[in-house]
């Protein structure tokens, strides 16, 4: 269940956030065209792609799960070998 | 008979194996037992293959599978320098049309290394193999470029782990095989989207893929151009291709094959997975790499390797059977396709896996509860990885990154609290995967492999027929994805060994080039 209350950020909001962290981080996107299909990339598609990774996190942070039970893992396969769940 | 590994492992392993520690640490008389790495191993297992066929109804060296290769160059009936030879003679005819490599060694260096290669005794376990790595696994006498601007030129100074392995056990890298810019897609010219390497069946068609983004080891192994290959997966592209141009693949348990030495895409789901013909062929290929690396230490402390090419080689009886009793289970709507063609290719796959012994197909499984959003985006996935690596030429210019670039820009974005969560979502992705679905089987027959890459666990592919492209009406491979729990590459290769002595999909060659 969501409780946020604040409105969504639009499409613009999300965009000068995104530029500001490529910028932040020393990364110019400047270079590419801003929207050309033809192109390898453009701005256009990149900013796309950035407003749906930044909008998955809330799909993340909504996600609910037991802590207790199920802790990060980089590589969780080679842990059956520890938690005998191969026992079955 | 000994259990398969999927069976047995369990922290039992490891406190067995502790107390021999203990005992042996007291002063008592007690002997390791003998672990299963290492070339003294991996040799004992080769004795054991069956019989090549006879150099005489091989009219050409390039169709020597790897099992045959080293069985008949460990005997002295064939030279390491002829296989070079047939392997060169081939790339230098037809590579053109199919564009698979990226960079070659001279024939003159080739074969010093042939006759440089390690005999050590009953010879060395893949003496006079024609090899093709994927492009991103580091050689140190080519050039390793990703498929990409980004390594454009780039030359490492010493071998990946695999590639040293190979080698010492007399192997020889015929060519590096071009790959998806950075891991991702088909190949291409670095930086643009123009296609590059063919699939091996549609060689004179740029447009039927042969899938990525391990394309030119797919090309150049189905295409006799390397009697096998190393590509890397982190989302499907060793099966991919795999199943694009007909061959045996493997992407193991993760952890099994040092990664060192390769160029990341994402340090949780990469994995490097044998490229080969037959599944006795991809087995030897994962004997010889599956060891602990001391310079990769996901690779460590895991229980050692099993006998991988004795669960790959066919069980004797009256009629072809999987080693040990196995159920099969089937992923919801595998059995339908859109082309009607490759619905009843894979209903007949499924008829004939029903009549081989100690196989019982348990039908469509159902599938653990919230799969839809554990196995997709974003907790399935792997967003944030590459970002940290790349930095540098990020900073330097993004253009270097072409079509890929927003994959290696996300982790500047992803926040860190969604990594964590998606981390938390694997391990409990895994435990419902052991429990909700294979408690229903030991093998399952799906589509994709996406939910076993996030999670580690091992993926063969293999064919089971041909179909009709539909654009061309041209004739093309169709293959199968099987799955199975961690540690469970035997199992694996034992159904593929049961059903490669059944069929013969595995053994047809695609024409060669015209022109």
């Amino acid at each position: 269940m969501t409780n946020r209350q604040a409105p969504s950020p639009t499409d613009e909001q999300l965009d000068v956030y995104i530029r500001t962290r490529y910028a932040l981080l020393g990364v110019d996107i400047s270079v590419l065209p801003e929207s050309d299909p033809d192109a390898p990339m453009d701005q256009e598609r990149l900013l796309a792609n950035g407003r749906s990774i930044l909008r998955q996190d809330v799909v993340a942070a909504d996600f609910e799960i037991d802590p207790q039970f199920n802790l990060p893992v980089a590589h969780p396969a080679p842990f059956v070998a520890w938690t005998e769940e191969a026992d079955r | 008979m000994r259990p398969p590994q999927d069976r047995v492992v369990s922290r039992r392993w490891f406190l067995d194996r502790m107390a021999w520690v203990t005992t042996a640490a007291a002063g008592g008389t007690a002997v390791l037992p003998r672990m299963a790495w290492g070339d003294d191993a991996t040799r004992g297992y080769l004795r054991d293959m069956p019989e090549p066929r006879p150099l005489q109804v091989v009219d050409d060296l390039t169709e020597l599978t790897l099992a045959e290769t080293v069985s008949l160059v460990r005997r002295g009936d064939v030279a390491p320098e002829d296989l070079v030879r047939a392997h060169v003679a081939r790339i230098e005819r037809y590579d053109h049309a199919y564009q698979a490599f990226a960079a070659r060694p001279s024939l003159d260096a080739l074969l010093a290394a042939a006759r440089a290669a390690p005999t050590d005794g009953d010879g060395a376990a893949l003496r006079g193999a024609c090899l093709a790595p994927k492009d991103n696994i580091y050689t140190s006498d080519l050039l390793t470029e990703g498929g990409s601007l980004v390594y454009e030129g780039f030359q490492p100074d010493y071998d990946a782990t695999v590639v040293a392995t190979m080698r010492s056990a007399g192997g020889l890298v015929v060519g590096k095989a071009q790959m998806g810019n950075l891991a991702g897609g088909r190949a291409q010219v670095y930086g643009t989207t123009t296609p590059t390497t063919r699939n091996a069946w549609t060689p004179d068609d740029v447009e039927y893929s042969p899938a990525g983004s391990s394309s030119g080891t797919g090309t150049a192994v189905a295409a006799r151009m390397a009697v096998a290959g190393l590509g890397t997966q982190t989302g499907g592209s060793v099966v991919g291709p795999g199943n694009a141009q007909g061959l045996t693949c493997i992407k193991p348990t993760f952890g099994r094959i040092s990664l060192h030495g390769v160029i990341p895409l994402s340090y949780t789901r990469d994995h490097i997975g044998p490229m080969a013909r037959t599944a006795l062929d991809a087995a030897i290929l994962l004997q010889v790499l599956a060891r602990p690396d001391a310079n990769d230490p996901r690779t460590l402390g895991l229980p050692p390797a099993p006998n991988y090419i004795e669960a790959a080689t066919p069980f004797p009886g009256d009629r072809p059977a999987v080693r040990w009793p196995t159920r099969i289970g089937i992923a919801p709507g595998w059995l339908e396709s859109e082309d009607e063609r490759v619905a009843e290719l894979r209903r007949s796959f499924v008829r004939e896996l029903e009549s081989m012994g100690n196989v019982r197909v348990v039908g469509e499984v159902s599938l653990p509860e919230q799969w839809e959003e554990l196995t997709s985006s974003p907790l399935g996935g792997s967003h944030g990885d590459p970002t940290a690596f790349f930095i540098e030429p990020l900073r330097r210019d993004v253009r270097l990154f072409g079509d890929r670039l927003p994959r290696f820009l996300n982790g500047m974005l992803q926040s860190a609290d969604t990594y964590v969560k998606v981390q938390q979502a694997r391990m409990l992705l895994l435990h419902r995967i052991q429990t909700q679905l294979f408690n229903q089987c030991d093998v399952l027959l799906t589509e994709s492999s996406g939910a076993f890459d996030g999670t580690g666990m091992p993926v063969l592919c293999m064919p089971i027929g041909f179909g009709t492209e539909p654009r061309t009406a041209r004739t093309v491979p169709r293959g199968v994805n099987l799955a199975a729990p961690p540690f469970g590459e035997e199992r694996l290769f034992a159904v593929a060994a049961a059903w490669q002595a059944r069929t013969d999909h595995h053994a047809v060659r695609p024409e060669d080039p015209v022109g």
